[in-house]
């Protein structure tokens, strides 16, 4: 039985194998996995929002997916990944609350961190090999680096590895 | 938007406050009204917590809640939202029907149900609105309730991404219903959150910024 991690709000987390990252109730928020199981590396970001453009200051980098992508990235180097081995996967991106004929940003705000997501990943030649996001349903992921699979538990639908 | 929460005086806090004094109670006597029972409203609380910590703050993240939520747009935009438990929000559904679904197939109960929620959430936000409309003489439309039923770290996030957006610190406005019924007490949470920049409109027509 491996150690599990659990992966709060805007927190970013690395671990080598053997390993359990978990993040809980995932609604418009990200729950990001890059790996290397070449070098049995893997780490977990909890993303909140699409970019740090507004914020003042980012003194939790795993919040934004502009600045967790690269801060990703750089754990799992200094944790002696392999650039070309790297993969990724995600879910979450959910709209909990939708408003006919109201198309609000801030409601809709999942689907802007998936989009941003998905742009940071190609810009850094990761490839997305696995996501469940969008919809209206909440989830709840598990990583393990024994099958480097993500568990994707949803509410009354129950869960899916992918 | 030069507004640092943390920065806030206890006037301010006071203020806004009474924002959720003042529209809650009015929220209250809404619900007592279209019930036709007892409706206690707990002291309303302004809180600063950490955006990080929102779920962890009304429960555990994978507990079961439902929200119900409206959305103001107008010269200030803000979205309300009432939190119940989901066994809480069941209750209080069937409280509103008054009628026996025990016969009725699962698919139709919850239609039933969501459709009693989402005017409890009309009726208890838009008297929120109301009185806050009255405060600060703003004219603020609204929009049609949406229901959600989930974990409540999912429901929540639509909190902690809008205070998220500027800061790692929320705003807390909140106050609690209690519903007295012969059976025992069902209760909910009315949450305030305006839009970024949102909350320093409100300061100045308060006239404590």
């Amino acid at each position: 039985m491996s150690a599990v991690t659990h992966v709060g709000m805007a927190d970013l987390v690395s671990v080598r194998h053997p390993a359990t990252l978990v993040t809980l109730g995932l609604g418009s928020c990200i729950g990001l996995v890059i790996f290397d199981p070449s070098t049995k590396v893997a780490a977990m970001a909890h993303i909140m929002l699409p970019d740090s453009r507004d914020a003042k200051e980012v003194p939790k980098p795993g919040k934004f997916a502009d600045t967790a992508v690269p801060l990703l990235l750089e754990h799992l180097k200094n944790l002696g990944a392999v650039k070309g081995q790297l993969k990724a996967k995600m879910a979450g991106g959910a709209q909990m609350f939708n408003i006919p004929g109201k198309d609000n940003s801030l409601l809709a705000v999942g689907s802007r961190n998936v989009e941003a997501t998905t742009a940071m990943l190609a810009k850094h030649g990761v490839p997305l090999v696995a996501s469940d996001v969008g919809g209206n349903k909440g989830r709840s992921v598990e990583f393990n680096t024994e099958t480097w699979k993500l568990l994707v538990k949803t509410l009354g639908t129950g869960s899916q590895e992918l | 938007m030069g507004l640092n929460l943390e920065s806030f005086s206890s006037i301010q806090m006071d203020a806004i406050r009474e924002v959720g004094n003042i529209g809650a109670g009015n929220a209250a006597t809404a619900l007592s009204k279209l019930l036709g029972r007892a409706v206690d409203m707990d002291v309303p609380v302004a809180e600063l917590i950490s955006v990080y910590e929102i779920a962890g703050h009304y429960g555990s993240p994978e507990a079961l809640a439902c929200g119900v939520l409206i959305r103001a747009e107008g010269e200030f935009s803000c979205n309300l939202i009432f939190l119940m438990e989901e066994e809480e929000s069941a209750a209080l559904a069937d409280l509103l029907i008054s009628m026996d679904l025990s016969s009725v197939d699962d698919e139709v109960r919850i239609q039933i149900r969501d459709s009693a929620l989402a005017e409890v959430g009309n009726i208890i936000l838009g008297a929120f609105l109301n009185a806050l409309s009255m405060m600060t003489g703003w004219a603020l439309p609204v929009s049609v309730p949406a229901v959600a039923h989930d974990m409540l770290g999912s429901i929540m996030d639509v909190v902690a991404a809008t205070f998220g957006i500027l800061g790692d610190t929320a705003l807390l406005v909140k106050t609690t219903l209690r519903i007295t019924d012969v059976e025992g007490e069902s209760k909910g949470t009315v949450i305030m959150v305006p839009d970024p920049g949102s909350l320093e409109l409100l300061l100045q027509r308060l006239g404590v910024l």
